[in-house]
């Protein structure tokens, strides 16, 4: 079989990274005003906005739960995201990743905190450029910690993958297309659990941990990224505590 | 006893480990304390807690909620505090015990779009909160103007024992209402001074986390630095029959002060 040339001899990617090298990230807190929390990442290529609404009232009101709040939430790909337009339409692939992300959320989120109510979450990819589901979830928590949800963790998503024969991490659109195998991962990295874990591809034994190994330490590496957002658009560059502050937050 | 002070925190954070016992916005997850928002986490003799620094108005007991009227059924009136949860205010808490559907007309004293103060008597996760206005200066609303602001940030615009909010009412001849749920109704003589209120209330607002906030404000409104206390006797001059919520709720934290214009009051619930 002829294979595409994913990585050249010097081991170098198609788009110059090396093999678990992350592509860079940017991520922006609190970019809409109207919604609880929202953030903007910038996953390589990807461009994607989320914003979360809630806990507020339950519509349609038979929806609600007595004892815990209802999660739910949107993936949705702009028409111009891709190269050919996408019909604007929930498609059968993001009713999917739709209910993956929500899954990939759920253990993170304190639902029985707000009994009877709901936590809406919208993802809106504006422009894909493979692992927008990993994006997506890594925005959409840090969204949610800006809406002051009490979560007992953040989720930090990343993909590992098989190319030319090798594992490398956080897998782009054509090492996706052209590639052998796809590995997304959401984790938390402080319970240290995973909550989303798909395959797309066939790996042996030994690839499939090596794969899972190094998923998880770009998720790690992500929510250092997350962590840092947070950090600087809470509290700044100081970060020393001054009583004053403090005190009067307190009252 | 705990060599934890303050700290910044993030969900999924360790506060702290040991046994220590979890207080607000904090979970216990074997032998540590994580917390569960975005905040200022501190340790009392109590326990661990997490102040937070976002979040909509989760309602409490006995807090003290700005609202608005939404609709009444034969019972009881619906009141949005801007929660997830709307309120009620019963029909009997008006009236009287001996309230009658068929004898009291209820939208002669509370109609859709009224605005009042309420406490909040009952609420748990099973029923949505119910609202009180028996107590003196509870109840309707009869001017000022409407703003809204994070609840987050109610505990610092008031200030530390109210500096924050007396600051701003005396320099700018307003009467401030303040309600834990982040309502905020503002009134005042004339129209430059309710600007310079609301251009003051949307700072503390945008910059509630930044250090030396009080001396913006001050900045912002041209207050010479002294310290409000030492100006004028504290007695209370009520010229209109304005909203007022002071000695009888052992739960408040009032300050009045006085100018020879304006009776200022705070309405704050406890609010740790």
């Amino acid at each position: 079989m002829n294979e595409t040339i994913l990585i050249d001899e010097s081991g170098k990617r198609t788009d110059g990274r090396s093999i678990d090298e992350l592509r860079e990230i940017k991520l922006t807190i609190g970019v809409l005003k109207k919604a609880n929390g929202s953030a903007f990442i910038e996953f390589g290529k990807n461009k994607i906005i989320v914003a979360v609404y809630g806990p507020r009232e339950v519509h349609p009101k038979h929806m609600a739960q007595p004892d815990k709040c209802v999660l739910r939430c949107r993936y949705h790909m702009s028409p111009f995201s891709t190269d050919t337009r996408k019909n604007p339409a929930p498609s059968r692939r993001e009713i999917e990743i739709s209910k993956v992300i929500r899954e990939a959320l759920e253990p993170a989120v304190v639902l029985e905190d707000y009994p009877r109510a709901a936590i809406d979450i919208f993802v809106e990819v504006l422009q894909a450029d493979g692992g927008s589901r990993c994006a997506g979830i890594t925005a959409a928590s840090v969204a949610l910690a800006d809406a002051g949800i009490n979560m007992r963790d953040l989720v930090a998503a990343c993909a590992a993958g098989k190319i030319n024969n090798k594992i490398a991490l956080d897998i782009n659109d054509v090492e996706d297309k052209e590639g052998s195998a796809d590995m997304p991962v959401a984790y938390l990295p402080n319970l240290e659990q995973i909550t989303l874990l798909q395959l797309d591809g066939i790996l042996n034994k030994s690839q499939f941990t090596e794969c899972l190994e190094k998923a998880l330490q770009g998720c790690k590496m992500v929510y250092e990224i997350q962590r840092k957002a947070l950090m600087e658009k809470y509290f700044g560059n100081d970060l020393s505590l001054d009583d004053e502050n403090t005190e009067e937050i307190k009252e | 006893m705990l060599e934890i002070k303050k700290k910044y925190v993030i969900p999924g954070d360790v506060i702290v480990e040991g046994n220590y016992k979890p207080l607000m916005n904090v979970i216990k997850k074997e032998n540590s304390i994580i917390s569960t928002r975005i905040g200022i986490a501190e340790s009392s003799k109590d326990g661990i807690r997490v102040i937070p620094l976002s979040g909509i108005y989760i309602p409490r007991i006995n807090d003290i909620v700005i609202g608005k009227i939404i609709d009444n059924s034969s019972l009881s009136w619906e009141v949005d505090i801007n929660s997830c949860f709307s309120a009620h205010l019963p029909a009997q808490d008006v009236f009287g015990r001996d309230f009658s559907p068929a004898r009291d007309d209820m939208k002669k004293r509370f109609a859709p779009g009224d605005l009042l103060t309420a406490r909040i008597i009952a609420f748990d996760r099973t029923r949505d909160p119910m609202l009180s206005i028996q107590e003196r200066d509870l109840g309707k609303i009869l001017h000022g103007e409407f703003l809204k602001i994070s609840s987050t940030r109610v505990p610092r615009l008031i200030g530390k024992r109210g500096s924050m909010i007396q600051t701003i009412e005396q320099a700018t001849q307003t009467k401030i209402l303040i309600g834990q749920n982040g309502i905020l109704v503002v009134s005042g003589q004339n129209h430059e001074g309710m600007n310079l209120a609301f251009q003051a209330i949307k700072m503390v607002e945008d910059e509630a986390h930044t250090s030396n906030l009080t001396q913006k404000v001050k900045d912002l409104l041209n207050v010479q630095d002294e310290s409000p206390q030492k100006e004028g006797d504290n007695t209370t001059v009520g010229k209109e029959g304005y909203i007022n919520n002071n000695e009888n709720n052992s739960e408040t934290n009032d300050i009045e002060t006085n100018n020879n214009t304006s009776e200022i009051t705070i309405s704050k619930g406890e609010s740790s």
